[in-house]
């Protein structure tokens, strides 16, 4: 109709992973979904409080992934991942 | 174990921030690093030991910390190299491990392939390398062990399994029971790297460990 807003988009549902720069579990995981093509959205703890406080509703050690469905991962692969 | 060539010079180690300029560049964490420097567990007696050490005319006057405001480690333990350093006069110089990669490589931990922190190293006047603490008391680490050990008894997975070879629902439930299991155990930890430091101070110097 004309003048009228048009709908907002939906959400995109991509995992969202909260990262921290130089943390080996979260490089590897990075790594893996890179050559995987898989779509995702990066959350970098170490740069803002506010999102550190996030990743902290989540779990205790990084990479976390938060699934479009509700599903919460922490660490990846052989190591604990990165307390924060 | 330290290189023997290094990149700590006179000149690069007066580059290190101090605790005050660390905190203005940390991103994160603020609240985390006060609540923890003022709860650093040091006796009088700790006191008492460091400051014997650093009178030593071959006793570490300074000491380098690598580290970063994100990592949970050093948010429990930098504060306690503070304390330190304030109570004996040490100069303390603090350095971001990222911005500092070959600092780091001085300092690997876990044959080499782990750049763990927060690393506190002891140097003399003239920067002769002492010793150093890497991220966590030996207590520390064999609890995390043995949490590992009996949650996977709990669990009933087997001794052989490991956060790389479980399935991603078993290793999920895994690293949030071990996570319940060591949480108490964080005070502790902290008054136990204290110790170790002492005890490494006491080799490195073959003094009695005694405060």
């Amino acid at each position: 109709m004309p003048g009228e807003a048009p709908p907002a988009m939906p959400p995109v549902c991509v995992p969202v992973v909260y990262t921290i720069r130089g943390c080996d579990a979260c490089v590897k995981l990075l790594r893996k979904w890179d050559a995987e093509r898989v779509v995702y959205e990066e959350r970098h703890v170490e740069l803002s409080q506010a999102v550190l406080n996030e990743a902290r509703g989540y779990g205790d050690l990084v990479p976390i992934v938060v699934w479009p469905d509700g599903r919460v991962e922490q660490g990846f692969g052989d190591t604990i991942g990165c307390f924060i | 174990m330290p290189l023997a060539t290094t990149v700590i010079t006179p000149a690069r180690f007066a580059q290190g921030l101090s605790y005050a300029g660390f905190l203005a560049k940390a991103t994160v964490n603020h609240d985390k690093f006060d609540a923890s420097y003022q709860s650093v567990p040091l006796t009088d007696e700790d006191l008492s030991f460091f400051r014997k050490a650093a009178a030593l005319p071959h006793g570490p006057k300074k000491m380098l910390a690598l580290a970063e405001a994100w990592c949970g480690d050093v948010y429990r333990e930098l504060p306690t190299a503070v304390r330190i350093a304030e109570a004996t006069g040490m100069e303390l110089r603090i350095f971001f491990r990222d911005e500092n990669p070959d600092i780091m490589d001085e300092f690997l931990s876990n044959d080499g392939k782990s750049r763990a922190i927060p690393v506190f190293v002891f140097y003399t006047e003239d920067l002769q390398y002492i010793t150093h603490f890497t991220e966590r008391s030996a207590s520390a680490h064999a609890g995390l062990a043995a949490a590992m050990d009996e949650v996977k008894t709990q669990l009933n997975l087997p001794a052989t399994a490991t956060f790389g070879n479980l399935p991603d629902a078993d290793r999920q439930v895994l690293l949030r029971e071990l996570i319940t299991k060591i949480r108490p155990y964080s005070d502790q930890w902290r008054k136990d790297a204290i110790k170790e430091i002492r005890e490494l101070l006491s080799a490195a110097l073959k003094i009695s460990n005694a405060g």
